[in-house]
């Protein structure tokens, strides 16, 4: 019993690490929000004054919600496609054993390496070589290859070991190959799923050099506060954009503790109840 | 991932190969959707750089003469060999320092969380929902000369000069760039130490192991994996940044990337350009290859 | 299915994960299908309005009224954060009708090829353009015809803080090498601006830049700057907030950006230096391929205008180049702006930079990146 409860009893050190953790992880985020209220244009020490008119600016905006809602499509869409490459490259290399596999994961990992500017540019020669014109597509296109080492990373790792008799098992039972990955590899893999998607979501949703390249008329969030830096002004309604969407995520992740008290989210990880202390 | 074991599968004939093919080719078919996005989105921009890094420009054209007169630039100038170790210095140390400070969080989440961890996970990333661009600026009213770390510094008496080195600097880049990708730190480590089985570390607690022991004997090797995509994650995309030392590096700050992007912008040599990338991926593989081969040394030995 | 159901059904345990699960990938399949009928929809609209390649901040409706008028909405807009990354884009095949360079770029911009002379004839305001910019040198395509219509125009110079930099004589380029204020002094990285205004403290005629001996001169001023210089930054917000907080005391700006924050009730003023100050001009160039050429001329048309011109003076502080619109504005506005009631009065004491080959600018930006970075 000693062993099992020391692995699982609360670590006074580490909780108050794991505090300290997120408070410095959140302060310069949290400036963001303040100097949305700030009544000045500039992002600087002493505040000014309260103000809300920089939201209020900002629902005049169309192109601002054009562009963030562009991005958030892109971004969904890139997170989950990437995420199911993901999830199939990992497989197949993990399960299958193919041959040539290392280099598929070299040229996975490519992009990487090489500074945005030049996958942009040199997709963008290729596509309007191949007459394919600009689009949000082209830009999701971009986003992918960028995501998909970020999901390959996380998942292969997770895949990596698993423990293939847990399949062999279900594949005994009669169960065909799809209703064995749904019933088992799903649910252990899930928690790499979930770090995949929010990973991409992040990258996609942030990236800004691939989708400059890659767009047409259409702009992405992070091109708009690029290419407003040339005007000033316009830098704390960005920020009061930001808050926003820094304040809608909270409320998301707060619904999603609600739904996750009914043990939904408790469930994918079963875990024995933990042993009295000795 | 190069971290993937390798494996050695003899060939053999009758059944068995059979059996080996079949799965080989149920594997590409699984691949094949992967190998399409790769194919145009990776492995011809690649060749087209490659290619390109052996022409020269000629006004707004390309000499397309075959030469390596722009490998032996780049071997020959000082400033090209200068800013890529400046680059592996800068990202390595954010490296290290984001996947140090990363880890017992990671550990916290997995070990110590029993309830909502996809809450805490989640608490992690939401940071990185705002704008990269608009966290520089944060950092830059943190890090300023009349910044929160100065002014607070000030007015404790601990400095009596605002510390200048903050802002506009390699520091303010690393500290930047390990802020920036604490949460790709994370999730690996995270995905990785949650897979660990509880039952091993309980046998090696009754086998007498103390916890720093048990943490070296079974903890951290098999949380291996995750520590070496968390470094990759980190190390390979943060090497060729250029938009973090634009913002924050002052003038001693630019890196290779900066250099690349130049190339490709103002001082319009698409070749040389190219070139540099092919000369960071080079070094890149080569890093990443020798640190795989120590992990799985250090692997062993601790094992 | 209905996601609220969906979620009371979790809450009440009757959903199980699997349900769940399900109902999350139709989800997502709904989202990923949805780009799709998005863009399908705008496409179609698109294709009937021109497109213009420019920052962001110029895609504001004042800017285009007698164009939304005659066509029932804007343009399109494709936005750009630099030039250069703009000229790559379209190097690699992006194809907008209208671009927006600016002068130290004109000749290289023209010598790529992607351009077509603008035929003025097509214009209703040229009539009312300060031929000063017109005028530029390269901007000549023959049979008097421009390649580029200058739009907004301004000067670029040091813009310092009263109360913490402290003058020995008059303004002079010389107060951004001054030592006394290392470390404080800040500067525009692209080679356009510095070198130019490097030029300039060196004391090259314009003329001359393209020798080996202005060279030399040159980077030597740009040498003996260096240490001097807290941050090389491509945008004005960069330099703008940094002026404000005080973490510079001087930096080379563009006058909006002295406008700006004397708005905001800080202490600077927009020097004008006794060597002269650096003129810049940014104007529209038309696509050789442009799809939409006639909505092309009306979108210039409609820039030029004297409602266009008005915004850009009033909301931008940049001077525009009808000469009418200045004459919505009193001498004394215009003055606190950086700007004057006859422009020619600022065109004719600052440098305009003339436009340079594309060797000259790969070897002015090969050998400026190198002082940047301390070689």
């Amino acid at each position: 019993m000693r062993s099992g409860s020391y692995i699982t009893r609360p670590n006074r050190t580490l909780q108050i690490y794991a505090c300290v953790f997120l408070v410095v992880l959140y302060v310069p985020v949290l400036f963001i929000p303040l100097f949305s209220f700030n009544d000045s244009i500039y992002v600087r020490f002493p505040l000014q004054g309260f103000t809300t008119n920089w939201y209020v600016d900002l629902m005049g905006r169309d192109a601002v919600w054009d562009a963030m809602w562009n991005s958030v499509r892109v971004g969904v869409c890139v997170a989950v496609i990437s995420t199911v490459l993901g999830v199939l490259t990992a497989r197949a290399i993990t399960r299958n054993r193919i041959p040539g596999q290392n280099a598929v994961v070299a040229f996975v990992m490519l992009p990487l390496v090489i500074p945005g500017i030049i996958f942009g540019v040199a997709l963008l020669v290729l596509l309007s070589r191949l007459g394919i014109p600009l689009s949000l597509y082209t830009v999701a296109l971009g986003h992918l290859i960028v995501c998909m080492p970020f999901s390959v990373a996380t998942l292969l790792p997770r895949f990596e070991g698993m423990d293939g008799s847990m399949e062999e098992a279900s594949a005994d039972l009669g169960e065909n190959g799809w209703w064995t990955f749904w019933r088992v590899t799903f649910p252990i893999v899930l928690p790499g799923i979930v770090a995949s998607l929010l990973l991409t979501f992040i990258v996609s949703f942030d990236e800004f050099i691939m989708a400059f390249f890659l767009s047409s008329t259409e702009t992405t969030l992070p091109i708009y506060i690029w290419s407003q830096l040339r005007f000033p002004r316009e830098f704390p309604s960005v920020l009061a954009l930001s808050s926003i969407i820094l304040t809608v995520s909270f409320v998301l992740v707060f619904i999603a503790l609600w739904i996750g008290r009914t043990g939904l989210i408790e469930k994918d990880h079963p875990r024995p109840p933990e042993a009295p202390k000795s | 991932m190069t971290a993937a074991p390798a494996r050695h599968i003899r060939a053999r004939g009758g059944l068995h190969g059979a059996l080996h093919r079949s799965k080989a080719f149920r594997g590409y078919a699984l691949l094949s959707p992967a190998l399409v996005v790769l194919f145009v989105g990776v492995v011809v921009p690649f060749l087209i750089l490659l290619m390109m890094s052996f022409w020269t420009r000629q006004g707004f054209d390309f000499d397309t003469t075959m030469t390596t007169l722009n490998y032996a630039r780049a071997v020959d100038e000082p400033i090209f060999g200068t800013f890529l170790l400046r680059s592996f210095w800068v990202s390595g140390i954010a490296t290290v320092a984001t996947v140090l400070l990363c880890y017992p969080m990671a550990y916290y989440v997995a070990f110590h969380v029993h309830r909502n961890k996809m809450l805490w996970i989640i608490l992690i990333t939401l940071p990185f929902w705002t704008s990269y661009l608009l966290r520089v600026f944060a950092w830059r009213v943190i890090l300023g000369y009349e910044g929160v770390i100065n002014a607070s510094l000030l007015s404790m008496g601990f400095i009596e000069k605002p510390l200048a080195f903050l802002l506009y600097s390699q520091t303010a880049v690393i500290i930047t760039l390990a802020h920036a990708w604490a949460a790709f730190a994370i999730l690996p480590l995270y995905v990785s130490l949650e897979k660990i089985d509880r039952s091993l570390l309980e046998a090696a607690a009754d086998l007498g192991d103390g916890p720093v022991r048990r943490f070296l004997r079974v903890t951290l090797p098999l949380s291996l994996p995750g520590v070496i995509a968390a470094t990759f994650l980190i190390f390979i995309p943060t090497t060729g940044d250029y938009i973090t030392p634009a913002l924050l590096g002052g003038p001693d700050g630019a890196m290779i990337g900066n250099l690349i992007q130049l190339q490709f912008g103002a001082v319009n040599n698409w070749p040389m350009g190219a070139a540099l990338s092919i000369i960071l991926t080079l070094w890149i593989a080569a890093i990443a290859l020798v640190f795989v081969f120590l992990t799985r040394r250090a692997e062993r030995v601790v094992a | 299915m209905d996601i609220t159901d969906n979620l009371a059904a979790v809450r009440r345990k009757k959903l199980s994960r699997r349900a769940f699960n399900r109902t999350l990938l139709s989800a997502g399949v709904g989202m990923v299908a949805t780009p799709l009928i998005g863009t399908r929809q705008v496409v179609a609209q698109e294709t009937e309005q021109g497109t213009i390649f420019t920052w962001g901040g110029y895609d504001v409706g004042e800017l285009y009224t007698s164009y939304e008028a005659a066509n029932g909405a804007l343009p399109n807009f494709a936005i750009f954060g630099g030039t250069e990354e703009a000229l790559t884009k379209m190097r690699g095949g992006f194809t907008p009708d209208i671009a927006h360079p600016c002068n130290a770029g004109l000749k290289r911009w023209v010598d790529t090829g992607m351009f077509q002379p603008i035929d003025t004839s097509r214009l209703s305001n040229w009539g009312d353009v300060i031929p000063e910019l017109v005028a530029m040198d390269g901007n000549d395509a023959g049979d008097g015809q421009p390649w580029l219509a200058p739009f907004d125009w301004g000067g670029t110079s040091i813009t310092y803080r009263t109360d913490l930099f402290e003058l020995e004589e008059e303004e002079s380029w010389d107060m951004l090498w001054d030592k006394r204020y290392a470390g404080q002094l800040g500067s525009l990285a692209s080679g356009g601006d510095a070198w130019w205004c490097g030029a300039i403290k060196a004391g090259v005629p314009f003329g001359e830049i393209a020798t080996d001996e202005a060279f030399e001169k040159i980077s030597a001023a740009m040498r003996e700057q260096r240490p001097l210089i807290r941050v090389y930054t491509d945008d004005t917000t960069t330099l703008e907030q940094a002026l404000s907080s005080g973490e510079m005391a001087a930096a080379m700006t563009w006058n909006s950006s002295a406008v700006a924050l004397a708005s905001e009730g800080i202490p600077v003023r927009f020097a004008r230096p006794k060597e002269g100050a650096l003129t810049w001009v940014c104007g529209l160039m038309v696509h050789k391929d442009a799809p939409n050429l006639d909505k092309a001329y009306e979108i210039i048309d409609s820039l030029l205008s004297v409602e266009a011109g008005k915004f850009m003076i009033n909301d931008y502080g940049y001077g525009h180049s009808n000469a009418k619109s200045f004459d919505q504005f009193d001498a004394q506005t215009l003055v606190g702006l950086g700007l004057s009631k006859d422009p020619g009065d600022i065109l004719s004491a600052g440098h305009f930079m003339i436009p340079q080959s594309q060797e000259w600018e790969t070897r002015m930006n090969e050998t400026f990146e190198m002082i940047k970075a301390g070689f």
